[in-house]
């Protein structure tokens, strides 16, 4: 499913938001601006955005406190912060806080537009990776516990016999389980079996 | 030598005031010519007495009296009606050579039969009036250091008024250049939007300059009729930077008639920088998150009242009486120069500058100007 992406702007300077709206419309980027923290949190219907970009210095709730917000409710995509030039420490917390990137006024050429596409990459790919995720666990969910059993131990690497002796069945029977998990699970060989559990344990 | 010349006789005796005096006296006719000059009057005006008596006593004046003074005296003569005969007045000499200067005139009368003189007592104001317009001058460059260390303290403020509209710009140019790419590739995009938007943000940073210049500006006192109101919201202006940063919050609860007082701009913008920047550092310094300064003007009686009110430390009562101190200061790159310039200030316009602390704590500086004019 391809959409247009969609970036967020919050900064508190109508010139800058403005600006940078018809900047990333001139690149074929579509935008909703933002005046103010708040405001962006009152607005209960903010659609999916693929990118965040942030001022860091706004009265009232500012960017920092903004994004930490964002992150209790695990936000699903990469805030880039605006920052001015003494705002270089702060920055460096806000990327150690798993902010993508920051940008410094005033923006290099093409600054703003590479960085932004950057997040937009970075985000569909780990969208990518979360839906592929989540298709994973529901397979795993289509297993009963007994195949589940089969499916550790065998990722683990025993052979059937193995399997059988450790859960207490028949070998026969755990032929069975195992023909259903690879099934269930759409691998068509043990290693990519080995990789599905892999990924998932990773998370 | 004979005993008569031990005596003080009543001719030995004015002789001896005459040239004992340290003011210049000179006596002349109802006619106005010069009979007598004394010492004093001989190097004063760089004239020996036996040179100026029987001339005119409007050679030792500059126009217009050169040529009026016959006239003051014939009026005088007829009327009796004087502006300066038993009174004193500041006027201008001239000396051998051309120069003016600047003396106190004072003229009396004698009146004796067969006789009618007048007096004049002169005291030479040169050195005075010269003293007086150097501390002019001092005062005048101490007010402008004063502005200058504002500024400075000003400055990551300034910084970032400049550079957001100038972000602006930039974002804007490169988006007309793709608006323009995509144009001739029959996309659509108003450039006409981008150009207006350029410029409006050019005048912006342009007015931060503006702004700027007329604080840095050094020169005599011009008072002018200004609206208050105006005053202070220009003043605030320079610290929009300062108060999102500190995510102070500051009120501006303007006067509601609109009254010109008047006064010279720059030093009255000088005292409100002054008093919000150090509400600004108080609320700093206490570490405050809820900082809140208000600026409420109001009129009572003949008199306009600014109040800079700020919910900060307040001033500890054992320092109240030195706030207003030359180089009192409890901050630790202070200068401690800035509240006793305002009080100076606020003086020089008929006004003043006074501390409160309010009931609910905090800092309350009141300044009061007349509305009256002055000068």
């Amino acid at each position: 499913m391809t959409q247009e992406p969609l970036i967020c702007i919050v900064d508190d300077d109508e010139a800058i938001r403005e600006s940078l709206r018809l900047l990333l419309f001139a690149e074929g980027l579509h935008c909703a601006v933002y005046d103010s923290a708040d405001a962006f949190l009152a607005d209960k219907s903010t659609p999916p955005f693929d990118c965040m970009l942030l001022d860091i210095r706004m009265p009232g709730t500012d960017g920092l406190e903004l994004f930490r917000i964002l992150n209790r409710k695990h936000l699903p995509y990469p805030v880039i912060f605006i920052t001015g030039h003494g705002d270089i420490p702060l920055a460096v917390s806000a990327i150690k806080l798993g902010a993508f990137d920051f940008l410094t006024k005033p923006f290099q050429e093409g600054e703003l537009v590479e960085k932004v596409r950057a997040a937009i990459d970075d985000c569909r790919s780990s969208r990518q990776h979360m839906l592929e995720l989540q298709e994973l666990r529901s397979r795993v969910d289509s297993c009963t516990p007994r195949e589940q059993d089969v499916m550790r131990l065998l990722a683990e690497g025993l052979p059937n016999k193995g399997i059988a002796e450790s859960l207490g069945i028949s070998p026969r029977t755990v032929e069975i389980h195992r023909a259903h998990v690879m099934d269930k699970m759409d691998a068509h060989s043990l290693p990519a079996l080995v990789r599905m559990i892999a990924a998932l344990e990773a998370e | 030598m004979n005993k008569d010349s031990d005596q003080v006789t009543p001719t030995n005796a004015f002789d001896a005031l005459m040239d004992a005096a340290v003011d210049a006296i000179v006596i002349i006719d109802e006619k106005g010519t010069i009979k007598r000059f004394n010492h004093a009057a001989e190097k004063l005006f760089d004239y020996l007495e036996q040179d100026v008596c029987g001339s005119n006593i409007s050679q030792l004046m500059p126009e217009p009296h050169h040529s009026d003074h016959d006239a003051y005296l014939e009026r005088y003569l007829e009327t009796g009606k004087a502006s300066i005969i038993g009174q004193g007045r500041e006027v201008n000499g001239l000396k051998r050579g051309g120069d003016t200067f600047p003396m106190f005139l004072s003229v009396g009368e004698i009146k004796q039969p067969g006789r009618h003189h007048f007096v004049g007592i002169i005291k030479d104001l040169s050195e005075v009036r010269a003293t007086q317009e150097q501390v002019r001058q001092l005062e005048e460059q101490l007010l402008h250091a004063d502005r200058l260390v504002i500024l400075g303290e000003l400055t990551a403020g300034i910084a970032h008024e400049i550079n957001q509209p100038l972000t602006a710009i930039a974002a804007y140019a490169d988006a007309g250049c793709k608006i323009i790419e995509r144009q001739s590739a029959g996309l659509g995009g108003d450039i006409n939007l981008i150009c207006e938007r350029i410029g409006e943000q050019s005048r912006r940073a342009a007015e931060v300059v503006q702004r700027l210049r007329k604080l840095v500006r050094s020169g005599a006192v011009s008072k002018a009729r200004h609206d208050i109101n105006q005053i202070i919201r220009n003043t605030l202006l320079l610290f929009e930077f300062e108060v999102k940063r500190s995510n102070t919050e500051l009120l501006f609860y303007p006067l509601d008639s609109l009254e010109d007082i008047y006064v010279d701009e720059i030093h009255i913008q000088q005292i409100m920088v002054n008093l919000v920047k150090n509400s600004i550092d108080a609320i700093s310094l206490a570490g405050m998150t809820d900082g809140r300064i208000e600026i409420h003007v109001r009129k009572e009686d003949s008199e306009l009242l600014v109040s800079v009110k700020d919910n900060g430390p307040g001033v500890p009562e054992s320092l109240r009486d030195r706030l207003f101190e030359s180089f009192f200061t409890t901050k630790s790159q202070g200068v401690g120069l800035g509240l006793s310039i305002c009080k100076t200030i606020a003086g020089a316009h008929g006004g003043n500058l006074q501390y409160a602390q309010p009931a609910e704590g905090g800092s309350e500086f009141t300044l009061s100007l007349p509305l009256k004019l002055i000068g």
